[in-house]
């Protein structure tokens, strides 16, 4: 086993930076550490390179413990590529690759051929082979990583540490050095820790990631069984929306806005509702949204093919009732529209243009009245929306009449539903 | 603390000549300097009579059996000359070389440990340690017989002591480097005052301390050469085998570490033996200022940044400099021996200005 940890509590004075963290690393398995700022992620990295005793536990490489290694044997076992190593002295970048090196010499030996070959090897892997004879500090900031990278893996040891490797690149850097790093662990060759703040650079490239928070483990397991938005909002205290990468297959998050920012009344997390919201060419947008953040499950239509509002109602995981464009609504489309009304606990009637293809919706929606509470938004005064020459005017004024409420304006909606909505109907 | 001067850009095969061409010049250089620096000194003595002087003694006779027949000077005049030769200009200069190559060396590993361009041999209060010591002997006449002898052994003393004494103090929280400059600047700071205060109640010695802080190579004679020389090359040695280290040091403790360096052994191992070389030095010229400080700066700017040659390579350059700076004096000042850190300051100075000038804007262009 490369690496292994066991109870490690580490303390700054009345701190508690690790608390009782448990890790393993399998050999040629690439396992990201994941956590907000201050979660233990450094302090972990640190315990392993030896530079701080654990005040309980036990850190051991390839089962021996890190304290009765030597400098030098540690550093043959263990590569660490630091966040924010920025030379400063214009080495050439073959020499400053050859520094890896160091733990298999003697102070008089020179450097042997092995060791060029070696250093030659690594630029390749790297991709900086053509920059051997350059100055470091000609590289820009992601050959520059590359080379400390470089480095690391000069010193040829089996087990590679990297702490928040790719948080100064830009985003075409920060997948190539990942993608290099994974290629190191195929075919069980290096064993890879790495801290990365990114969740889904690390959902995408490591074999299992383990999340730390406030110094503690709280996850533990491959991308797919970790990452979720109960996690994100626990541990980094940020609202996001759950994703698949429909090419890798990895799950990613799309971070929304912080739990804090939208506080949500007790109890009102995720399942009031549904709601469903009648709406078309982008009408609907700020209701959908303003539900959603509150923390209702949608559904939303019948809306047409590549109207905006069902982009949004999709994005927010709302079900939908789609008809092709321009077309009026089907039968089908009708069916599947009174089956997302039946189950709504409620129906936002958005201030859309109505036409003859989305007219059905109105006059669904009136059937509805006796049963769901329906709220409608108050029309700006002199704008032309009745292109069904009254009609639709006629069917408003029959929702006025057999009760649903007018609201005017998102805040008043939210205000209204809320009312309508216990909060333990969840 | 960032220093983008200090970033020197020598890179490519045609630096790689470009270096090689220094070595070869600085080389010639100092043997041309060697040899017309004995036509320097206290008095003027015709420079055919100065080699043939020369190479009588080199050779033991063998080369140049009788220096003084047939000259146009008086026997006993050239009698004179061979004893100021030979047991004046000569351990001079050697000593000139000994201690520039000594605190040269040492400038460059302080430099590296503390990553720092501004360190020099006496950033840890050496020299404060040193003065102290030597005041001790000319304020209270201590052992005045001895003088020769022990002036550089208190000077010693109060040097290594000093440095010991702030390894010491600094090792509880060793973990810092910041810690020990701070320590090194605190304690200097303490023994200046301690000598302001002996100089205050004992006006008596204190010009010969000024003169003493601004270092000589009066003491100079082939028996101090011989001590200094073996202590320097013994001292040079152990320093010189830690330019790997110190190459991984400049990336930083951790990552050196990281990498097997033992940075905490060698930090203290360096700091050590930069000390010792220091106090060397220090124990028989004084405080010759500017020599630690610019030799590393020249030999990154022309050879580059590796410590396997900044160390050795500012041990050969500070030897060369000193050496210069005596010549200076001779020159500007013919027949006297002045205190030569007036003159590593007057000859260093504008040059390193220079560097620093032409550096900034060479830099300035390619870094980032």
């Amino acid at each position: 086993m490369p690496l292994r940890l066991s109870g490690v509590t580490v303390r700054f004075g009345a701190r508690t930076a690790l608390a009782d963290v448990h890790l393993e690393a399998r050999p040629g398995e690439f396992v990201a550490l994941a956590g907000p700022n201050g979660s233990g992620k450094t302090t972990l990295l640190r315990a392993v390179l030896g530079f701080l005793a654990p005040d309980q536990g036990a850190v051991e490489l390839f089962g021996r413990p890190v304290s009765s290694l030597t400098v030098l044997e540690r550093a043959r076992s263990v590569a660490w590529v630091p966040q924010g190593e920025s030379p400063r002295d214009d080495v050439r970048l073959f020499d400053y690759v050859l520094y890896g090196r160091y733990p298999y010499h003697g102070p008089l030996d020179a450097e042997t051929a092995d060791d060029r070959a070696i250093a030659s090897r690594v630029l390749e892997e790297v991709g900086l082979a053509d920059r051997a004879e350059d100055g470091i500090l000609s590289l820009s900031g992601g050959e520059r990583q590359r080379a400390i990278l470089g480095r690391a893996l000069a010193q040829t040891s089996p087990l590679l540490l990297l702490d928040e490797p790719t948080s100064h690149l830009d985003i075409g850097h920060q997948l190539d050095l990942l993608d290099r790093v994974r290629r190191l662990t195929e075919g069980g060759k290096a064993t890879v820790v790495a801290a990365l703040h990114d969740l889904n650079l690390a959902a995408r490239f490591a074999d299992r990631i383990v999340v730390l928070s406030r110094g503690r483990r709280v996850a533990d397991g491959p991308p797919s069984a970790v990452i979720s938005e109960e996690l994100l909002a626990e541990v980094w205290g940020v609202v996001a929306d759950l994703r698949r990468d429909p090419r890798s297959g990895s799950p990613y998050l799309l971070p929304h806005h912080l739990v804090s920012a939208h506080p949500s009344p007790p109890g009102a997390r995720i399942g009031r509702g549904p709601v469903h919201v009648v709406g078309g060419g982008g009408s609907g947008g700020p209701y959908l949204r303003a539900l959603s953040e509150a923390g209702y499950r949608l559904t939303a239509g019948a809306l047409n093919l590549l109207d905006s509002d069902l982009e949004t109602a999709e994005s927010l995981g709302a079900l939908t009732a789609v008809e092709v464009p321009f077309a009026p609504l089907g039968a089908e489309v009708r069916q599947r529209l009174r089956t997302l009304l039946d189950a709504a606990a409620a129906i936002v009637v958005a201030p859309f243009p109505v036409g003859p293809s989305n007219l059905p919706n109105l006059e669904e929606v009136r059937g509805y009245l006796a049963r769901t509470p329906v709220l409608f938004v108050r029309r700006p005064p002199g704008e032309e929306w009745d292109f069904v020459g009254g009609r639709a005017r006629a069917l408003e004024e029959e929702l006025r009449r057999g009760g649903a409420r007018e609201v005017d304006g998102v805040p008043e909606m939210l205000a209204t539903v809320a009312d309508l909505l216990p909060r333990t109907s969840a | 603390m960032t220093t983008r001067w200090l970033e020197v850009r020598r890179t490519g095969p045609r630096g790689t000549r470009r270096r090689w061409l220094a070595a070869v010049a600085l080389l010639v250089g100092s043997v041309g300097l060697v040899a017309g620096s004995t036509l320097l000194g206290t008095v003027a003595i015709p420079p055919q009579l100065v080699f043939q002087i020369l190479l009588h003694q080199v050779s033991n006779g063998g080369l140049y059996p009788a220096p003084c027949a047939g000259v146009t000077v008086s026997q006993p005049l050239c009698g004179a000359y061979v004893v100021i030769i030979w047991q004046l200009y000569v351990p001079e200069i050697l000593l000139a070389l000994i201690v520039g190559a000594a605190l040269g060396i040492s400038g460059g590993a302080l430099q590296g440990i503390f990553r720092n361009p501004l360190a020099d041999p006496f950033l840890l209060g050496i020299s404060s340690g040193g003065t102290i010591g030597a005041a001790v002997i000319y304020v209270y006449r201590f052992q005045e017989a001895n003088a020769d002898l022990f002036l550089p052994l208190f000077a010693f003393i109060g040097s290594v002591g000093t440095g010991l004494l702030i390894l010491g103090i600094a090792r509880g929280r060793f973990s810092s480097v910041e810690t020990l400059l701070l320590t090194g600047v605190a304690l200097a700071n303490l023994l200046s005052a301690i000598l302001s205060l002996i100089l205050l109640y004992n006006p008596a010695g204190s010009d010969q301390v000024t003169f003493w802080l601004l270092g000589g190579l009066g003491l100079a004679t082939w028996q101090v050469d011989g001590i200094a020389c073996g202590a320097v090359l013994i001292l040079a040695t152990a320093l010189a085998l830690h330019g790997r280290e110190l190459n991984l040091i400049q990336l930083g403790h951790d990552v050196a570490q990281s990498a097997g360096v033992d940075a905490r052994r060698v930090r203290v191992r360096v700091i050590l033996l930069a000390s010792l070389t220091t106090a060397v030095a220090v124990a028989f010229t004084g405080i010759i200022g500017f020599v630690g400080l610019v030799s590393p700066h020249i030999v990154r700017r022309v050879w580059g940044t590796d410590y396997r040659v900044v160390l050795p390579g500012a041990a050969a350059v500070g030897a060369v400099f000193l050496l210069a700076a005596r010549d200076v004096n001779y020159l500007l000042f013919p027949g006297s021996l002045l205190p030569l850190g007036i003159f590593t300051a007057f000859a260093g100075v504008p040059f390193f200005l220079y560097l620093l000038y032409r550096q900034r804007t060479a830099s300035t262009m390619g870094a980032p």
